[in-house]
């Protein structure tokens, strides 16, 4: 990575032991628009705002929910650009995989090379580290799965979880609602509900998106009718 | 090989070794053939789309390698490929192709058509100058209309309302040239295509054993693995065979008696468990 000239890394350890490039990749991931996900008992939901610069912006040009293979998705808080770049290796990798192995990818093997693409960028020369935080959901035969990605390339497993500028509120209202044996559809209202608890302003079906998986392992994003629905449902 | 063999360089024809060959040729050696593909593989567009069409027989030179195998292959799910040639090379094109649109319709956000299909696979195949040996029939439908081309190993394309390709390919076209009309029935386009690749499967030695069929139309795609089966395999009779004695002629008879080699003697601890 990088020319010869930049070929030291510009990720250093300070004397406490710390990354500060790390510490304030985090902080660009925290002061992102907030985004989390619910791991269901048959299901995955990740949810997002989609809050834009200007009315004048075309909201339907932007994605921020992706899909990664047909049974992952993948939602972010922080960088836009840096998002894309990931999600660009992520595909390729999956394809890749599926080209040696002739298996579908696994969620964890997904979640695990992604990470160690971005931990690859805390340790090479010439570049930064990726200034967002990843929600990857999955659904395979290990059943539905949720994993966080940090700028650091550390990754985690949860139950529900958040990310962004109102992180520790959502979690608080994630913890306070999350049942062990809730349904996708409870989830799904319970995503709303707690993107709707920190947003400014007020929620409706073209400022938010939302990504699912049921029981058939089809990733899918939302339409804004089919958000309008659930919005519906939640008021 | 010598031990001072200098690395061969990259890219480019090699012709050292053409003054052996020609050496070898004028003493009197034959030089290899090229093995014509064992395939009958088809395909025409009809009114609402197209179908494909391939036999089952995988060959190794004169023997018949696997009775059922798959010739039309996957590349997008409105798109499928018919394979001649070598396997693995079929086999290996088709994966590669197949996996370079499924990361070009998550980069687009779109279906992918049969033109990107096919530049795919004729860049691949003219960049290697003919030596990966795979003559495919590539159909589909996309939003642009039903599509039907012909890939040859060197990388040229043909664009064209039916197609055969393979050794059994001009048992196939002639039954295409006869009996193919534009504006088909979806039952008259399948029953057409199973009457080319019968032909290829009773005229041709190389092609044989089953028909695989698939037919894609807007937005559906039906494949009809094994469609035909003109060639059952007569199993041995479940009941058994019964031969009872003095069927054969018994000739002379001959008993040798073994040698008692082991003495057996009564007693003795039993073998530990």
């Amino acid at each position: 990575m990088g020319d010869s000239q930049y070929s030291f890394s510009l990720t250093t350890f300070s004397p406490s032991g710390k990354l500060v490039q790390i510490e304030h990749a985090l902080t660009a991931v925290g002061s992102g628009q907030t985004s989390l996900g619910i791991k269901a008992a048959n299901g995955v939901v990740i949810a997002t705002e989609k809050k834009l610069p200007s009315i004048l912006v075309d909201e339907t040009s932007v994605q921020k929910i992706q899909a990664l293979t047909p049974n992952i998705g993948v939602v972010y808080s922080g960088m836009g650009p840096d998002f894309r770049v990931l999600v660009r290796k992520s595909r390729k990798q999956a394809q890749q995989y599926y080209r040696l192995y002739k298996e579908h990818i696994p969620v964890t093997q997904l979640v695990r090379e992604t990470a160690a693409v971005m931990q690859e960028f805390t340790q090479s020369g010439g570049v930064r580290p990726f200034g967002v935080s990843l929600l990857i959901a999955g659904y395979d035969d290990n059943g539905p799965q949720l994993y966080q990605v940090d700028p650091s390339g550390s990754y985690f497993s949860w139950k529900a979880s958040a990310m962004g500028k109102n992180v520790s509120n959502a979690k608080t209202f994630l913890e306070k609602r999350y049942t062990e044996d809730m349904e996708l559809d409870d989830a799904i209202h319970t995503a709303i509900l707690t993107l709707k608890e920190g947003y400014e302003g007020q929620i409706s079906s073209n400022n938010i998106e939302i990504g699912i998986l049921r029981a058939d392992r089809e990733f899918k994003v939302l339409s804004p009718a089919e958000i309008k629905d659930f919005l519906e449902e939640v008021e | 090989m010598t031990g001072s063999m200098d690395l061969p360089a990259k890219g480019g024809f090699s012709f050292d070794l053409c003054r052996r060959n020609n050496m070898l040729e004028k003493n009197g050696l034959k030089l290899p053939g090229f093995r014509k593909t064992g395939t009958t593989i088809v395909g025409l567009v009809f009114q609402d789309g197209v179908v494909l069409g391939a036999d089952t027989r995988a060959t190794e030179g004169p023997i018949v390698a696997d009775k059922n195998c798959e010739k039309i292959h996957f590349m997008a799910p409105n798109i499928y490929c018919c394979g001649a040639g070598t396997a693995a090379d079929t086999e290996a094109v088709t994966d590669m192709v197949s996996s370079q649109l499924q990361l070009h319709r998550y980069a687009t956000g779109r279906e992918s058509r049969v033109v990107t299909a096919l530049t795919l696979l004729k860049s691949h195949l003219f960049r290697y100058q003919g030596h990966v040996s795979a003559a495919l029939v590539l159909g589909g439908v996309d939003c642009t209309g039903p599509h039907l081309h012909t890939v040859y190993p060197h990388g040229s394309t043909d664009t064209l309302p039916f197609a055969t390709m393979g050794s059994g390919s001009l048992a196939a076209m002639s039954v295409f040239e006869s009996k193919y009309k534009e504006g088909l029935t979806r039952e008259e386009g399948i029953q057409l295509v199973s009457d080319a690749i019968c032909a290829g499967i009773f005229n041709d030695l190389g092609s044989g054993s089953n028909v695989d069929v698939c037919v894609i139309t807007k937005g559906k795609t039906e494949y009809l693995r094994n469609h035909q089966l003109p060639n059952p395999r007569t199993y041995a009779s479940s009941k058994g065979y019964s031969f009872t004695k003095g069927q054969t002629e018994v000739l002379s008879t001959k008993i040798t008696p073994l040698k008692q080699k082991v003495e057996v003697t009564e007693g003795g601890d039993a073998m530990e468990e």
